[in-house]
């Protein structure tokens, strides 16, 4: 498989594969917010998502200026993410919506599912493709290599695969995008673009 | 390469096994009953609940009595060889546990009891989780890691869960009508089942091919089904492409049916588009309730016991066509050779996912 | 009036979890639903249902006229002044 791009986002800025956007890096508690602005992309929705939909929507809003999807038919393309918290973020403020202010929260409520990203990235693209939510204990490159794999046998011509985390202490997103032909893509470049 | 599934176990309100199970719903008996003050304001829901558990962390004893259930019906050896993997699918997992980690117990309880040897895999996918994960099953058997994969589907009730349907206003105050014109919700229901799906015939027991899966996202909203059924539309097709079966073969249809509105009209669309009117067809639904993360296995091991022994059950509720498109909906049991059938799944995230089991010739 | 306005604005953000949005980035008069407005749906419009009930005591009759009562801040602001 052939690495097109990756981006990889949180309040340490925007690394575009593997470079630093300038500007992107921010201190403030509402950085998904001041990256949005930043994005150049008009999409009323976003301020509505959770956590994990928005780090996905910004990912993607920044990963998606170097691909090149117009070329994939509707169907081509898989989705496929995974992170160790599932919904936590979101499931704390829906139970607290309940528990401490008056009435269980359908708007917080819907996004209590970890894949609901993978809709959001759906909707947004108008993408009919395959897509699973996994929950693993760490970022692992050879399962996600692995599933990516599964996913080309079965007639994919691309994945968007990511790891998008919201818990206490981080909040992060790592999105890349392979084809399915040329050359391979290592567990070691992965790991590196990763941490990177 | 031919792909098998076979019983692992299975525990509902209905009963403690697979064959318990079944001879509940060959009765029509449902396991879905009136349950006082389960509403955020004290309402009484219906809901699917298994009485004789009484634990505070329902999910964790499920599981646990999963794991007593498996070994007690195919002993220790399967799950502690190097070449089995389990799949579990689950939507909410152990979520009393939060702020800690709500998945946390899956792991370990399955390590403990079954002496696993394999990284478990995880699949939280919303309702299509189950099906999602007989798939990925598959997946794994076509490289030559393993030669049998264990798939767990399992969620608890809760009130994280009852209270949030119950904000949408998808819940309903009787047992709920899937496909029915007075159709007013879902019932939340929790169950464990389990199933092995093998690169050869584990034993002699009852066992079923797998011809092909596939899952695809509705790309319209996130909670809602797209008003043209287009995911399922889609992910049916590619799973008879996949299995190389014609529309003309099924027969049966395991349908989601969750009893809302949207879901049922969504369903009935797709399978019109697709010419499927007049495949009998149900929603096990009114037997267990919407068991989320459990459902699609569940499900499936109730189609698996229907192929058994070529018979077909009702789909409990209905009456009346409420959908605007027709489909076959069974009002009775019905006794015919079933030997391919078409299992369906759509939820949250805008999924669909749907597989297709062929008897064993 | 114009207070009422700034407080529906911030209820609105609290009510719905637009944690994002300060009442500066939501006008009066502009659509809060659909692409043209803050991308807000039907499930939404549940939480107004909730917002009213709660900060104003006012249950809607009839949940199929929410659509006319949350269009815009103004609307809504009329709504709540005839209804008090």
């Amino acid at each position: 498989m052939k690495l097109v791009a990756s981006c990889k986002i949180s309040n340490q800025g925007v690394f575009l594969n593997s470079k630093l956007v300038p500007n992107t890096k921010s201190t403030e508690t509402n950085w998904k917010k001041e990256l949005y602005t930043k994005t150049g992309v008009t999409y009323p929705k976003f301020y509505k998502m959770d956590a994990l939909a928005k780090l996905a929507f910004l990912s993607y809003s920044y990963l998606d200026k170097a691909l090149k999807t117009e070329s994939y038919a509707d169907n081509d393309i898989a989705l496929l993410f995974a992170n160790a918290a599932s919904s936590k973020t979101t499931d704390l403020k829906y139970i607290e919506s309940y528990k401490e202010k008056g009435s269980p929260s359908p708007s917080l409520f819907v996004y209590t599912l970890p894949n609901i990203l993978t809709g959001e990235l759906s909707i947004l693209n108008k993408w009919y493709g395959e897509n699973v939510f996994f929950i693993e204990e760490k970022f692992d490159p050879e399962f996600y290599l692995e599933q990516i794999n599964f996913y080309f046998s079965k007639g994919a011509k691309g994945v968007l695969a990511g790891w998008v985390e919201s818990n206490d202490t981080n909040e992060e997103c790592f999105l890349f995008f392979v084809e399915n032909n040329g050359n391979e893509l290592t567990i070691e470049e992965l790991t590196n673009l990763y941490k990177s | 390469m031919s792909i098998f599934i076979t019983y692992g176990a299975l525990i509902t309100p209905l009963g403690n096994t697979t064959v318990e199970n079944f001879n509940r719903m060959l009765k029509g008996d449902s396991g879905v009953s009136i349950i006082k003050d389960s509403g955020f304001n004290n309402e009484d829901w219906p809901l699917g609940m298994i009485k004789s558990i009484q634990d505070e962390n329902r999910y964790n004893k499920l599981l646990s009595d999963l794991c007593h259930q498996l070994i007690k019906e195919h002993g220790k050896g399967l799950f502690e060889d190097e070449k089995t993997l389990v799949v579990v699918s689950s939507t909410k997992a152990d979520i009393n546990a939060l702020p800690n980690d709500t998945f946390a117990s899956t792991r370990k309880i399955l390590n403990d009891q079954l002496g696993l040897k394999n990284k478990i895999i995880i699949i939280s996918n919303a309702c299509i989780s189950g099906v999602l994960a007989i798939n990925t099953a598959v997946d794994y058997l076509h490289t030559d890691k393993y030669d049998n994969v264990v798939v767990i589907g399992i969620d608890a009730l809760s009130d994280f869960i009852v209270y949030g349907f119950q904000s949408l206003f998808a819940l309903s105050n009787e047992p709920s009508k899937p496909f029915d014109k007075e159709r007013k919700g879902i019932c939340i229901g929790e169950a464990a089942g389990c199933v092995i799906v093998s690169k050869k015939r584990l034993n002699d027991s009852y066992a079923v091919n797998y011809l092909g899966g596939s899952s695809s996202n509705d790309a319209n909203h996130i909670s809602g089904p797209s008003r043209t059924g287009e995911g399922l539309f889609r992910s049916i097709n590619k799973t008879l492409e996949r299995s190389k079966v014609g529309k003309a073969e099924i027969d049966f249809i395991s349908a989601h049916g969750t009893g809302t509105n949207y879901n049922d009209e969504m369903e009935s669309i797709a399978f019109d588009r697709l010419g499927l009117n007049e495949v009998p067809l149900n929603s096990l639904k009114g037997y267990f309730g919407h068991t989320l993360g459990a459902a699609g296995v569940i499900e499936v091991i109730s189609s698996m016991k229907m192929m058994e022994h070529n018979i077909v059950l009702k789909s409990i509720g209905f009456e009346e066509q409420g959908t605007s498109k027709r489909i076959n909906v069974l009002k009775a049991n019905l006794e015919q050779p079933t030997n391919i059938i078409l299992k369906t799944a759509s939820g949250f995230g805008g999924g669909n996912a749907s597989l297709i089991l062929k008897s064993v010739l | 009036m114009s207070d009422l306005r700034e407080t529906l604005k911030e209820q609105i953000i609290e009510q719905l979890n637009l944690e994002d949005l300060t009442p500066a980035d939501i006008t009066n008069e502009g659509p809060l639903f659909g692409d043209d407005g803050l991308g807000l749906d039907s499930i939404d419009a549940l939480e107004f249902i909730v917002l009213l009930e709660s900060n104003y005591n006012i249950k809607i009759a009839d949940p199929s006229e929410g659509k006319e009562i949350f269009h815009s801040v103004d609307s809504l602001a009329a709504y709540i002044e005839k209804n008090q």
